[in-house]
């Protein structure tokens, strides 16, 4: 507030805020330098800041000599896969709960709340038993099922606050002027939820993307194995820990992360302010 | 219902369609949550041996053995001291970077972005990264304070006590504290300046006008982050697991982790079901008293 009478405030400020932003994000470049040193490298007491040569080796390795690419694979149909179940049962479902009057309405919200808070570990047990007695075990199918227990209820909330902001009015304009109750939400509604639908969609595939118990629960087998339990398998089942293929691989799983920030942060912020404020 | 109130027809034909647009929902909620919750319940009455599911009716022994053991109150308070620890952390640095973020700097949404992204990381990534950094042989952490001259032989972080609660409670903080910065910047843009310009002309310094005007505007913010970020500390499982895996020993198992050893480990589901019931309960308590005590 004081700030803004002089330049050279704002550039001491700036140097001040700018250390603890680096500060902070220190962790995040360490991940990438030691993904760029040589093997050797990593080893120096004490150790290199900078690697003295940037080598793509472990990136190379990476992709030629361990089964990431398959890991990624699985990851992507998950994230997808979850992605376009939940939000369209979640659009579909909320649009309901914002718009229409039943019987019950009422207490479905709130049990969507609780839902929302639910501990994935109260059903892991059950949907282990459920998983394996239907013949789903080991799986991609078992885990965007499993992905929707938590996707579901948290989009439902999401999208719920979005579509409540759209004036009921334009609903109505829409059925004078003829239109039946599912042209108009198609017509009308739908077009002003995609920003809303967007964010929602954002939040559900990284959720989808990093989740950890589910995959070590439901699945056992390499080839359906996402990124986030076969990155841990490589880990525990190397003789030494190979740190700088590990970097490499977590470089690699946050590049989607990386893209979305790049271009699409202003969904995610958007997503805080309704879910998160609003709550 | 919005257009027309006058043909009592029209009001049913429009439930029966909300009915419909709802009923995926439902059917989903019921099959993968609602069904699993109840049963979590009921296997909570059994003894399971889990290579070969047989059960056997014990009614409420498994609660009473849990309740018995040493091992359910110490996961429990290791359980809490994780959540006030962290969330006390979270609570500070979030609204301090808040603070530091809504003034005028220089690339103020990069460093937001920067600031932002480890809430987003993949959990995996965020230990891999971490436990390299305290690596007790090769980790830059120790090498800087050694070099810093604060330490004289380097540390294990993460396999003694109290270093691996105080590391989960740091590393914790450090992935989940960006939800306050977001949540408490948005809030802070829209105090309006005039109270702050009123109080300056009274002649309320910096930290006066933080007290007496920034907190009482940011309460009701807080009041819903600390409900929600307590929820979501004390069911975390993949940070603490994936970092100590609940030791040195059972030093910093929580319940979450208590409920996967039970059911995976140890091969006694019913047990772990009677540990998630009992986390679940201690949880509604906690929301039900929280939100009385916040109504007003």
């Amino acid at each position: 507030m004081a700030m803004r009478k002089k330049g050279s405030h704002k550039i001491l400020y700036s140097i001040f805020g700018w250390t603890v932003v680096l500060l902070i994000s220190f962790p995040l470049l360490w991940m990438i330098l030691t993904s760029l040193k040589p093997q050797s490298e990593l080893f120096l007491i004490p150790p290199s800041l900078l690697p003295s040569e940037i080598t793509f080796e472990h990136y190379v390795r990476l992709i030629h000599e361990t089964p990431f690419l398959t890991y990624l694979k699985n990851s992507i149909i998950l994230a997808v896969g979850t992605t376009v179940v939940v939000v369209v049962i979640a659009t579909l479902g909320a649009h309901s709960l914002v718009r229409f009057s039943y019987p019950g309405r009422k207490s479905l919200a709130v049990l969507v709340l609780y839902t929302y808070l639910l501990p994935s570990v109260v059903l892991i047990i059950p949907l282990y038993l459920l998983m394996v007695k239907v013949g789903l075990s080991n799986t991609l199918v078992s885990l965007i099922i499993a992905y929707t227990t938590f996707a579901l209820p948290f989009a439902l909330w999401l999208l719920r606050s979005f579509m409540a902001a759209i004036p009921a009015d334009l609903e109505a304009a829409a059925m004078i002027d003829g239109a039946t109750r599912m042209q108009a939400f198609f017509d009308v509604i739908l077009p002003q939820a995609i920003p809303g639908i967007i964010s929602t969609a954002l939040f559900t595939a990284i959720l989808a993307w990093n989740e950890y118990l589910f995959a070590m629960v439901l699945i056992n087998n390499d080839e359906v194995r996402p990124l986030t339990t076969g990155i841990m398998s490589m880990l525990v089942s190397s003789f030494n820990i190979e740190w700088s293929l590990l970097m490499a691989a977590s470089v690699m799983m946050s590049v989607p992360l990386i893209i979305v920030f790049a271009f699409l942060q202003k969904y995610l912020t958007r997503g805080f302010g309704a879910g998160a404020i609003k709550g | 219902m919005i257009v027309t109130r006058k043909r009592l027809s029209l009001d049913a034909k429009y439930s029966i369609l909300g009915a419909i647009l709802i009923a995926p929902t439902i059917l989903v909620f019921c099959t993968i949550i609602v069904y699993p919750l109840i049963a979590a319940i009921y296997l909570s009455l059994f003894s399971i041996y889990t290579p070969t599911m047989e059960g056997q009716w014990v009614g409420f022994d498994n609660y009473a053995q849990l309740l018995a053991s040493g091992e359910f109150w110490r996961s429990l308070l290791n359980n809490i001291i994780w959540t006030a620890g962290t969330l006390s952390l979270q609570l500070v640095f979030g609204i301090l970077v808040a603070l530091m973020l809504h003034q005028n700097m220089l690339f103020r949404s990069l460093a937001r972005s920067l600031i932002l992204f480890p809430y987003f990381l993949s959990t995996v990534v965020a230990v891999l990264i971490w436990r390299w950094m305290f690596n007790d042989l090769y980790g830059v952490l120790n090498h800087l304070l050694m070099w810093a001259g604060i330490l004289d032989m380097p540390v294990d972080w993460l396999g003694s006590m109290p270093n691996a609660m105080v590391s989960l409670i740091f590393i914790g903080a450090w992935k989940y504290f960006p939800f306050v910065v977001i949540v408490v910047l948005a809030r802070l843009q829209s105090i309006p300046e005039s109270l702050y310009e009123a109080a300056t002309m009274d002649g309320a310094g910096r930290f006066a006008r933080f007290i007496d005007i920034t907190l009482p505007q940011l309460k009701d913010v807080l009041i819903v982050i600390i409900l929600l970020r307590t929820i979501w500390d004390f069911k975390e499982f993949d940070l603490i697991y994936l970092l100590t895996g609940g030791g040195p020993i059972i030093s910093t198992q929580t319940l979450p982790l208590m409920v996967y050893r039970e059911a995976f480990a140890l091969n006694q589901m019913g047990n772990a079901s009677a540990v998630a019931v009992l986390m679940m309960l201690i949880m509604l308590v906690f929301m039900t008293l929280y939100l009385r005590k916040t109504e007003d």
